[in-house]
């Protein structure tokens, strides 16, 4: 139920998302909402369900990108991971720790979408420094995103059954 | 063996939900793939969102944008009648010069035939990731839209279709680090290619010998042998022009005719069917 709920609303950020980028002129910079679902899975889903889950709003922003690779659904899976293995070490229960979260996980996720390109094209096609240019507002714009979704997906949520933090089996 | 897959059963599925999009990246790489059922669903679920919210914002603007125009308006309409009576003008000239270009071409035996009449599409987004520029349109492949067709506007070119379906499409813009046009320079003809800076503020110019007569201000219009985009529509200006005793080609920026950043309404051209000597001569794919 929480797979289909997280997906849902992964689909609609993702269309208010690709709206309101075009409407504010962005060009290099992207509010990541995927990024931030992704580490509520991390954070509060068990393992099938929040890799389900990771996978699947991976490939709708593989599909929303215009040019589907397999790129995005591969990354939402290793960084819901990723989170999964963070976890074990803070306790990510507040607002403020979630957004936390969400930033590291930007950061890492465009790092990562970067090497990729640039490891799988010529070196013309992947102007690095340009791709990261937009990178540190895109990790405020994100963080920002994420603490004003949070008092919803807490709905999503209602019981906080927190699985054993950092498990992964 | 069934217990060992149901105890790893979590593990598996971790496995296979990370190796297998991980081994579609590595194999289709950066091509991309056409769009499957899945894919047409999510956008057929999406362009609902997209389609009302881009015209619920454009409509509150448009009516708080109306009542502030309205102080303007009878001297933007005198304007702009004095505009269209020099306008009609260029179009009778350029219609001569369309018969005069028609009758040159039927005596070279070259033909070239429009399918179908421009197609007006609005701009209800732009795609999720900064690594591939592309914006959503809202029309796709019922309104006739093909991958492949060019997209412009009044003020030159936007770029080239690369995915339609039901009722939206994909264009890739030519900022896109992936894109490449043929070009012509109008002053002096020289030949050259216009590449995506990838989200740069200009595109830089390639394959321009350093010998060419170019100067910063330059206009910079389709060449229309990539057999893409027609012949002659402005793609930009050209800037900072720097000749290396050492390069065989000189290097220069083209500052695009066509602010990217506020799109709202394209037009989709029809790609034409050119056959005779130049469709033999055009080189394959002017983006690639």
């Amino acid at each position: 139920m929480r797979f289909l709920l997280v997906t849902a609303l992964g689909l609609v950020l993702l269309s208010l998302a690709s709206v309101f980028s075009q409407m504010f002129g962005m060009m290099l910079t992207r509010v990541d909402v995927v990024v931030a679902l992704v580490v509520f899975l991390g954070l509060r889903a068990n393992t099938s369900e929040g890799a389900l889950g990771a996978f699947a709003l991976g490939y709708m922003l593989d599909v929303f990108t215009g040019r589907p690779t397999g790129l995005f659904p591969f990354l939402a899976v290793l960084t819901f991971l990723l989170v999964r293995l963070a976890a074990g070490l803070v306790d990510a229960r507040s607002r403020a720790t979630y957004a936390l979260f969400v930033s590291g996980a930007t950061l890492a996720n465009a790092l990562l979408a970067t090497f990729f390109n640039w490891l799988t094209s010529s070196k013309e096609d992947s102007p690095v420094a340009i791709s990261l240019a937009g990178l540190p507002m895109q990790v405020v714009l994100t963080t920002a995103a994420a603490a004003l979704l949070w008092p919803l997906l807490r709905r999503f949520d209602p019981a906080n059954d927190r699985p054993e933090a950092g498990v992964l089996l | 063996m069934f217990s060992l897959l149901t105890r790893f059963r979590e593990l598996l599925l971790v496995a296979a939900l990370l190796a297998y999009p991980f081994f579609t990246y590595l194999s289709f790489g950066h091509k991309g793939r056409a769009p499957n059922a899945v894919d047409r669903l999510i956008l057929a679920l999406a362009w609902p969102i997209q389609k009302s919210l881009t015209w619920a914002v454009e409509s509150t603007s448009g009516t708080f944008n109306g009542y502030v125009a309205l102080r303007g308006s009878h001297q933007e309409a005198a304007e702009c009648r004095a505009e269209l009576s020099r306008s009609k003008a260029e179009i009778n000239a350029l219609e001569q010069a369309r018969l005069e270009n028609e009758r040159l071409r039927n005596l070279l035996a070259y033909t070239e035939t429009t399918v179908e009449h421009d197609i007006m599409a609005r701009v209800v987004g732009v795609n999720a990731s900064s690594n591939f520029l592309s914006m959503r349109l809202d029309r796709g492949e019922d309104d006739g839209v093909k991958v492949g067709m060019p997209v412009v506007t009044a003020d030159g070119v936007v770029g080239q279709i690369v995915r339609s379906v039901g009722s939206s499409s994909d264009v890739m813009l030519l900022s896109d680090a992936s894109s490449r046009i043929g070009v012509v320079v109008q002053r002096t003809g020289s030949r050259a290619t216009v590449a995506g800076g990838g989200g740069r503020g200009t595109l830089s110019l390639d394959n321009a010998l350093r010998g060419d007569e170019l100067t910063d201000g330059d206009v910079i219009v389709t060449s229309g042998v990539d057999g893409i985009f027609p012949r002659g529509i402005v793609v930009g200006k050209v800037e900072q022009v720097q000749r290396q005793p050492s390069s065989l080609f000189l290097q220069a920026a083209v500052r695009p005719a066509v602010n990217l950043r506020s799109l709202q309404e394209v037009l989709v051209i029809p790609v034409p069917v050119v056959t005779g000597p130049q469709a033999l001569a055009a080189p394959p794919g002017g983006l690639r």
